[in-house]
């Protein structure tokens, strides 16, 4: 599988810079995380990365094929998927028909959908609630409902906007543990944002930081939780959780 | 395939209809079995409008516009052919001498609007929220004209008189028993699947591969296939009919039938179909009976589309979901079962 590339991205909204030529590359079977302050555009980059915003400038690419001005469900058929900062749910669908949405899009027939959908909310803990509609379902709940969801689709590559937030610790240690296994399991390239530091660097080898639009810093999780620039990001920003 | 609790849904739910049937052939009063007839065309167009609305979550006011278009291509069709030249003077000499028989005249009318539909309404169907309803409002207004002023084909603005009658009680609640097994199996379908999600999340169900245009294009044929199966009974039924009998009182009881019931759910569509139908006949009875009585000085005209309105309005504020929200009824009594000792 080749690499998901964005190559010198700028995003605009009216006159703001949200994204100021950002590049970065997420390999097959790698988790890179991708931090920085509020607002400093990270659900931007993911927004732009899966049709959701327009770029004012640079590419988004999956090896050979150009990503840059297609559709969310173009991209998602290319093999990108993700999930939503603020939890996209289908309130009116059980928990299997949620999950079961993500394969159908990808064209499967019902039965396998179905099939594909309940083997993923078992494997999420999920199992007995099955049949229940998506809207009674916890914070923490829904955003697992939403991450099976995601990988129903057999993406190649998964962005994550703040999968852990609303989690209490017992729900995000069984997020780590299951979103360490993907990667090995599916050959799948994990993009992960979160505020939540002691889950990114459990998770990611690799990190990229935003601060205002910008890279800061990237690379080695050690050499850049020492950067400081990145310190001074965090302290300025005055980000406590950070 | 359906689950097995959809099949228990289809069960009940055309049991229900062939026991309102059944009981009014029993008792044989004319009025109720016409009553009863009425209910199941009712059944077919208010059915046909969840399949569209109710997956996608998109008011549709252009389908009382299909089923005329279902009613007028049926009439056309089967209108006997020594009564054509009185009917219908200057029908295209190919249409003149067509006789066909009325069901096949509805299956024609059925696929007429669902062909109308096809090749009209694609480009409406990127459109979503206010903008989608208001032109699906303009397209009824469309076809309404066309209607209204075609007059080789549909005798214009005047009654089109001399269509052969046809639709028994039998034939309407069997064709409403296969409408509610459509949009069950429509519901349960890779595209049903898709364009509910859709409904509850835009974003979210396009971010997952599902192509939306297409989806509710889909819909708006089958359920256009309806709406013309509905209108082609409804008109072999009356036997003559005017494009002012299928504008807005017939778009707001229609409408009022599905959002009482719950547009999301096939039970919802039924249950409001029987409701409405059964306070509209009783409410129409009782005005009948104190107009008959001469207690008030003034006839009293208009209660039944008064408490129509309000029921809606009551229901769009307290359960804004309708009477059958999300689950279909055999959910409950599967679940029961399933939990029994
Ligand atoms: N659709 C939009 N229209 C206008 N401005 C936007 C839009 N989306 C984001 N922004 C702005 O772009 C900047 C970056 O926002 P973004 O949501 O990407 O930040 P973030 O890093 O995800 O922050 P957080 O950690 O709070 O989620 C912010 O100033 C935000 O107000
Ligand atoms: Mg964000």
């Amino acid at each position: 599988m080749a690499p998901l590339e964005a190559a010198s991205v700028t995003v605009e909204f009216a006159g703001l810079r949200a994204l100021d030529d950002v590049s970065l590359t997420l390999g097959p079977g790698e988790i890179l995380g991708l931090i920085g302050p509020n607002g400093s555009g990270k659900t931007t980059l993911v927004n732009a990365m899966t049709g959701q915003v327009p770029v004012a400038g640079g590419t988004i690419s999956l090896g050979d094929a150009v990503l840059t001005g297609r559709t969310p469900r173009e991209i998602a058929h290319a093999g990108v998927s993700r999930t939503f900062q603020i939890g996209r749910h289908f309130d009116n669908l059980t928990i299997l028909e949620n999950v079961a949405t993500a394969a159908l899009g990808k064209g499967a027939p019902v039965r396998v959908a179905l099939e594909r959908a309940t083997a993923l909310i078992e494997e999420f803990g999920l199992g007995r609630r099955l049949d229940d509609l998506a809207e009674v379902l916890s914070y923490g709940e829904k955003r697992r409902v939403e991450i099976a969801r995601a990988l129903a689709g057999e993406p190649h590559y998964l962005l994550l906007d703040e999968p852990a937030a609303g989690m209490n610790e017992e729900e995000t240690e069984s997020l780590i543990e299951i979103l360490a296994m993907l990667p090995k399991d599916r050959g799948l390239g994990l993009l992960i944002i979160d505020h939540d530091m002691g889950l990114i660097m459990r998770l990611c080898e690799r990190l990229h930081v935003l601060a205002s639009g910008r890279t800061i810093a990237e690379g080695d999780r050690r050499t850049v939780r020492d950067d400081p620039a990145v310190i001074e990001a965090y302290l300025g920003s005055g980000s406590g959780d950070a | 395939m359906m689950a097995r609790r959809n099949w228990l849904t289809f069960v009940l739910l055309g049991g229900v209809i062939v026991l309102v049937a059944v009981a009014a052939e029993l008792v044989g009063d004319r009025l109720l079995l016409r009553i009863t007839t009425n209910l199941c065309i009712s059944m077919v167009l208010v059915i046909g409008l969840q399949i569209f609305m109710g997956n996608s979550g998109i008011l549709s006011f252009a389908h009382v516009g299909f089923m005329g278009v279902g009613a007028y291509t049926s009439a056309v069709l089967t209108i006997p052919v020594q009564m054509k030249g009185m009917a219908l003077p200057n029908l295209y000499p190919f249409l003149a001498d067509v006789q066909m028989l009325p069901v096949v005249g509805m299956a024609l009318g059925g696929l007429t609007a669902a062909l109308v539909a096809a090749l009209a309404v694609y480009p409406l169907m990127r459109l979503s929220d206010a903008a989608a309803v208001i032109t699906s409002f303009a397209l009824f207004v469309v076809l309404h004209t066309i209607m209204y002023h075609w007059s080789d084909v549909t005798n214009g603005p005047r009654t089109l008189f001399g269509i052969p009658g046809g639709t028994t009680l039998p034939l309407a609640a069997g064709v409403a028993i296969a409408a509610v097994l459509a949009a069950l199996l429509f519901k349960e379908s890779r595209v049903g699947r898709l364009l509910r999600a859709s409904r509850d999340d835009e974003i979210a169900a396009a971010s997952l591969g599902a192509h939306i245009p297409r989806l509710r294009w889909q819909a708006f044929i089958v359920s256009a296939l309806l709406a013309g199966i509905g209108g082609a009974l409804w008109g072999h039924f009356i036997t003559s009919f005017s494009p002012k009998q299928l504008w807005l009182k017939e778009t707001f009881v229609i409408l009022a039938m599905l959002v009482i019931g719950g547009p999301r759910t096939v039970t919802g569509a039924v249950v409001g179909v029987l409701i409405v139908t059964a306070s509209f006949e009783s409410l129409r009875s009782l005005e009948g009976a104190i107009n008959r009585a001469d207690i008030l000085s003034e006839p009293l005209v208009g209660m039944t589309e008064l408490t129509l309105a309000v029921a809606m309005i009551a229901v769009l504020a307290l359960r804004p979901g309708g009477i059958c929200p999300s689950r279909e009824v055999g959910y409950y009594l599967f679940r029961r079962r399933a939990r029994g000792p």
